[in-house]
């Protein structure tokens, strides 16, 4: 470990950060030397690009609260300016005034439990603050106050609209604000991790904002039909289920899944050009109950081998139980179609590749749970209510998709009209962030 | 709520039937909608004229009414917002295949569907108890629905065309969109099984518009207001000054003197789409060796639509202007079964991902489980495009091989066959003189990551790839008992001629020749060709690098070229049929030995075989139509990109599988993307111009057709196209003016 008192601080979790960033940096620049090609604004893209990736790099490396609540606040200042990338566009004007005020107010929470932090604890490093037990209830407060920057930055909802509204930024910055920026609120949560760790109230406030985010992102996800926004709304779902990891006390498996979902979505958002010719195919719901079952086993054997590379116990009776079951599910989606093309008779073939997938699952996970073991940061707490609550939306969720086609002959109940309604509306980016009249879009 | 402002006519709503003479709405309703051209989905991206719903104006009066109806900088805010709530429900109805859990209740139409929904917008409605109940009133028909909201926005009758006309024109990509989908959809689309007519559109429309503007009557005065103070005279000046030294430069280019002497037999005959791209690499190639080049039209004149016995999927392969007559399987050569296995295979593999993708919870362990390998093959595609596409396409091979596939032609009836090979053969005028080897030349071009992939293949084809109907039209004129025939039309095809099938990709400037069942004895002579097709290829792609600004030299050209196809982040591929501005008719010999650059179409044309003017006829009312879309098209989207085009790939988002929005939502952005036309932001590329049409033939042999022909005297009547006639007989070339008689030209 290097410790440039009494500024930085530099763990395998900055390294972490710095590797995710730099990563996707290189790959974006090299993309857009070519796809930003003859744009005005190209220089400045990659001016503001080195100046935010310079800024996360410190950012991350920060011990002193309040160097690391100024670097916050540039970087995300950065962002807004990216996202603007032409200032002649009005809507695009609006989303990055909309990104602005969300984080300014991120600012304003993440400010006052710093100050919290320091006025209680009277230090201003972070490590030093973190290595002894606070004891007084204002922490709470600051842990709170710190889960709602956690919301802003991340887009957990209700503080979600910034980022779906976020589109008219080049592909590029997309792809950089969901492999980055967005994900620090993962970032900040599991940096304070021990200090949360000593709140299990705070933790399932955590956790039930993330199942709410989870749920609300994916069926918003479902719902889109154009690619960039479906891509926004996953984004914030995904943001979800990191938050809720870290609600588990499972910050490890927090920071992995922001690494690999980083990774996959700032991908995703590259290739978003190829959305027209990638082809829907039918998946034939719902399968047969026989079919059904089969699959289940997979996805138990899935879920088993999961456990075993990722070095869990199968049968916890603590949190960890819901990241094993949460693979079987996976496990059980992936081995349907090798099940229902091959008939029964390929029962060897798909348990086995879907046990292969498991341990593949675990072994990425495993990767990033080993390089954060120094931190101990890993503390899966007690099942509770709130938890089985979260499991049985979750499978329901899964199930409802899988079982529950409606038939075309019978009329939708209206309810369901309603709902589909309510939730078309609550996904559509802010009003001025759509280019309304056409003529109003600059290039 | 201003919305208020009326709330008597709404309350009277429902026992106050309008009184409107219905005859009159409805020809209010279709000739709204004939201001309105139409725009194809991205599957098959057709050029179009995109205000080719003013055509029938002079051209200056139409540019003024395109300022009026689609330049404008200003829409009323209340405007806007009917805008939004349109784009919202159009989005989620209009959507192939983007979503998972999709707009219920589509399958009863536009109209019916979002009528039951909007019942529950309270965006639209804000919860007031008035407004949702009359939105539960409105009668059924889309055609009642519109009387009504016409009488409440209160529209005079004698305005009521030009209203619904603005009610189309204030969102003119979306509204090209359905009126593709009326009007001109493909087979798979007419009997979609989520339908709309012209009337549900201006039904929802209305609607909207009484929910949110109910001052929506402004418009008519915001429109006229528009076209006052539109002058388009300097703009105008600057495109007819263009024109006159582009015109000017290229009579002078063609020579007037017949130079086809004593034909000697040439080595081969390579019959090459009429598409701007076909013209370089024609001269590219005809330097190599004997090669004797023709252009006609790249469906080879068999309208078909074409059915893949390996993947099942079918698609039309001929002009829109066109319906396929036949439709023709093709299945590979050799072990259909195993390629069928191999795709089902590659399907499955999708499958896997895509079960767990689009559903709950899984997406979690999704990412989780691909994140390292999507992140690789990131980073491999960004930094080494060229290592990436070798790696993709030895997976793809490994599991679902390539495979050339081959024509069933049984299903077209022996006479249809014959006349398909006459009437290629006559039209451009290849009828003696028959090489041993002859080469059909489709084209098509080969990107990544591109939405508008599809602009760049061949037009003629229906926006597809045109390999197909070359292997259709050789397997024709192989056969021996077509040749037969052939003889009692006067075409005696040599027994030692052999007809091949290729397909030029204009991306790479590759050329693949489809060489299965030859005869033995072409080996020799196909392999040269291959070899002459090659440094053809380096010629014209170290030309077309220039062109991209790339320094290279012919040697390592080719891969310069070949790069651009493979990468993912390249959003300028090709410049696809870019700075087009003429199409000319007539022998090769006329053009040959200039350099046309790239900017002409060529079709191939003897008017001394063609007494009666069949051909010609042919070729000024369809091919020419289609380069009048393309040209019309590539000068709009110039002209301007907002307006009329795609607007920077940058920022683009696809909606729905079918189009392009840009960033969160906006209009369906109709038209060529600013990377196809611009050098930058700042510098055009295309050079907008009028298409020049110039045809080596009689003024006499032409006067008759334009006679015959509206669209004809349409186009060349109201200045929409240029038509110079290069006499033979006068030695002579004339221009058509405006009142279809003969003048000098530039």
């Amino acid at each position: 470990m290097l410790d440039i008192e009494p500024l930085f601080h530099i763990d395998n979790l900055s390294l972490i950060m710095m590797g995710l960033v730099g990563f996707v940096t290189i790959s974006i620049v090299s993309f857009s030397s070519r796809y930003l090609k003859g744009d005005r604004k190209q220089s400045f893209f990659y001016l503001n690009l080195a100046i935010l990736i310079s800024i996360i790099f410190i950012m991350v490396s920060a011990d002193h609260l309040f160097l690391l609540l100024v670097l916050w606040a540039a970087s995300n200042y950065f962002l807004t300016r990216l996202m603007r990338h032409k200032r002649e566009w009005e809507a695009a004007r609006q989303s990055s005034i909309l990104a602005i005020k969300n984080f300014g107010l991120g600012l304003i929470f993440l400010g006052s439990s710093f100050s919290i932090l320091y006025i209680v604890t009277g230090e201003t490093s972070i490590q030093i603050m973190l290595s002894k037990p606070i004891e007084t209830p204002w922490v709470i407060i600051s842990g709170l106050l710190m889960l709602l920057a956690t919301m802003t930055q991340s887009a957990l909802w209700p503080f979600h609209r910034w980022l779906t509204s976020s589109l008219n930024s080049p592909t590029p910055v997309s792809a950089i604000m969901h492999a980055g920026l967005v994900n620090g609120g993962g970032f900040i949560l599991a940096r304070f991790a021990p200090m949360l760790l000593e709140q299990p109230v705070t933790l399932n406030i955590i956790f039930i904002t993330g199942v709410i985010t989870a749920t609300l992102g994916i069926l918003w996800k479902l719902m889109q039909s154009d690619v960039k926004r479906m891509l926004a709304c996953s984004t914030m779902g995904q943001m979800g289920f990191m938050i809720a990891q870290c609600g588990l006390g499972l910050f490890p498996a927090a920071v992995a899944h922001l690494c690999w979902h980083g990774l996959f979505k700032a991908y995703l958002f590259l290739a978003s050009g190829s959305a027209a010719q990638e082809q829907r195919l039918d998946l034939e719901y719902p399968p047969s109950l026989k079919h059904f079952s089969m699959a289940l086993i997979g996805g138990a054997l899935g879920a088993y081998m999961f456990s075993l590379t990722s070095g869990k116990n199968i049968f916890a009776a603590d949190t960890t139980l819901l990241l094993i079951l949460l693979a079987m599910i996976a496990g059980t989606q992936f081995a349907l179609p090798i099940l229902r093309r091959h008939s029964l008779v390929k029962i060897p073939l798909a348990t086995l590749v879907t046990a292969l997938i498991g341990a593949l699952y675990g072994l990425s996970m495993c990767f990033i749970e080993q390089l954060l073991t120094p931190l101990a940061i890993s503390n899966p707490q007690p099942l509770n209510g709130l938890h089985l609550l979260a499991l049985f939306v979750l499978t329901g969720a899964w199930l409802a998709i899988l079982f529950g086609r409606h038939p075309k002959q019978k009329q939708i109940p209206t309810w369901m009209l309603k709902i589909y309604v309510r939730m078309l509306n609550a996904s559509q980016p802010h009003p001025k962030t759509v280019t309304a009249h056409r003529n109003q879009y600059q290039f | 709520m201003k919305t208020m402002t009326k709330p008597k006519l709404m309350e009277k709503k429902a026992n106050n039937m309008p009184v409107n003479n219905r005859y009159s709405l409805d020809t209010a309703i279709t000739n709204s909608w004939s201001k309105v051209a139409p725009f194809w989905p991205l599957r098959n991206l057709i050029a179009v004229n995109p205000i080719a719903g003013f055509e029938n104006l002079a051209f200056e009066e139409a540019l003024k009414h395109a300022n009026a109806y689609f330049q404008q900088k200003e829409m009323p805010e209340k405007m806007q917002q009917v805008n939004r709530q349109t784009i919202k429900w159009l989005q989620v109805f209009f959507d192939e295949g983007q979503s998972t859990i999709q707009m219920p209740l589509r399958h009863l139409g536009l109209i019916k569907s979002t009528l039951l929904l909007l019942r529950f917008d309270n965006q639209l409605h804000k919860n007031e108890p008035q407004k949702r109940q009359w939105l539960e009133r409105l009668p059924q028909r889309p055609e009642a629905v519109i009387a009504e909201a016409l009488l409440y926005l209160g529209t005079p009758t004698d305005e009521q065309e030009q209203f619904l006309t603005l009610m189309l024109t204030t969102l003119p990509g979306w509204a090209a969109y359905i009126q593709y989908r009326t009007n001109w959809a493909d087979p798979q689309d007419t009997a979609h099984p989520y339908p709309v007519t012209q009337s549900d559109y201006l039904a929802l429309r209305l609607v909207l518009t009484c929910l949110i503007w109910p001052e929506a009557k402004q418009l008519l005065s915001c429109h006229q207001k528009a076209l006052q103070n539109t002058d388009i005279s300097e703009p105008y000046q600057r495109i007819a000054d263009n024109e006159a030294v582009y015109q000017k430069e290229l009579v002078k280019k063609l020579v007037s003197l017949d130079v086809s002497k004593e034909k000697s037999r040439p080595t081969a005959q390579l019959i090459f789409c009429i598409d701007v791209r076909s013209e370089p690499f024609r001269r590219a190639l005809e330097t190599q060796g004997d090669y004797e080049t023709y252009g006609f039209a790249g469906f080879f004149g068999v309208p078909i639509s074409i059915e893949s016995a390996v993947t099942g999927e079918s698609y039309v392969s001929c002009p829109v202007l066109l319906k396929p007559t036949h439709n023709i399987i093709e299945k590979p050569n050799t072990s259909y079964q195993s390629y069928k296995s191999g795709f089902e295979k590659l399907q499955s593999i999708k499958k896997l991902y895509q079960s767990l993708k689009y559903t709950f919870t899984t997406p979690f362990s999704l990412v989780e489980t691909m994140g390292i390998a999507s992140g690789l093959w990131m980073g491999l595609k960004s930094l080494t495009p060229r290592g990436s596409a070798a790696i993709q396409s030895i997976l793809k091979n490994a599991i679902a091989p390539n495979h050339s596939p081959n024509p069933d032609i049984q299903t077209i009836p022996f006479e249809q066959q014959v006349t398909y090979g006459v009437g290629s053969l006559k039209m451009m005028g290849l009828t003696e003189n028959f090489a041993p080897l002859i080469i059909f030349c489709g084209h098509g071009s080969t990107t990544q990551n591109n939405a508008y992939a599809t602009v760049l293949d061949c037009g003629a084809c229906g926006g597809r790839h045109g390999a197909s109907n070359a292997r259709i039209l050789t397997a024709i004129l192989n056969s021996k008992k077509v040749r037969n025939a052939l003889k009692k039309h006067h075409i005696e095809i040599p027994e030692d001629t052999f007809f091949l099938a290729a397909e030029h990709n204009t991306t790479t400037d590759e050329v693949e020749i489809y060489d299965y069942n030859f005869p033995e004895s072409f080996a020799i002579q196909i392999e040269s060709l291959r070899q002459d097709l090659k440094n053809a290829r380096n010629e014209n792609s170290f030309r077309r690098s220039k062109e991209m600004g790339v320094n290279t030299n012919t040697k390592r050209a080719n891969k310069v070229t070949a790069l651009r196809a493979q990468d993912w982040a390249q959003v300028r591929p090709e410049w696809g049929l870019a700075k087009n501005a003429a199409f000319i008719v007539g022998p090769r010999w006329l053009t040959k030995n200039v350099d046309l650059e790239g900017r002409s179409f060529l079709h191939s044309y003897e008017w001394k075989k063609d007494g009666d003017g069949t051909s010609l006829t042919t070729i000024l009312t369809a091919p020419m139509v289609v380069a009048q879309w393309i040209n019309a098209q590539y000068f709009f989207s110039t002209f301007d990109n907002v307006a009329f085009g795609g607007g920077s790939k940058i920022t683009k988002n696809i909606t729905g599988k079918i189009g392009i929005m840009q960033g969160n939502a906006s209009d369906l952005m109709h038209g060529l993307p600013l990377q196809s036309v611009f050098k930058s932001d700042n510098k055009p590329y295309h050079q907008p111009m009028r298409l020049t049409v110039i045809v080596y033939a009689p003024k006499s042999h032409i006067d008759p057709i334009i006679k015959q022909h509206d669209v004809l005297q349409k186009l060349f009547g109201n200045g929409w196209v240029n038509l110079i006639c290069h006499d033979p007989n006068a030695k002579q070339k004339f221009s058509l003016q405006r009142n279809l008689t003969w003048g000098k030209p530039h």
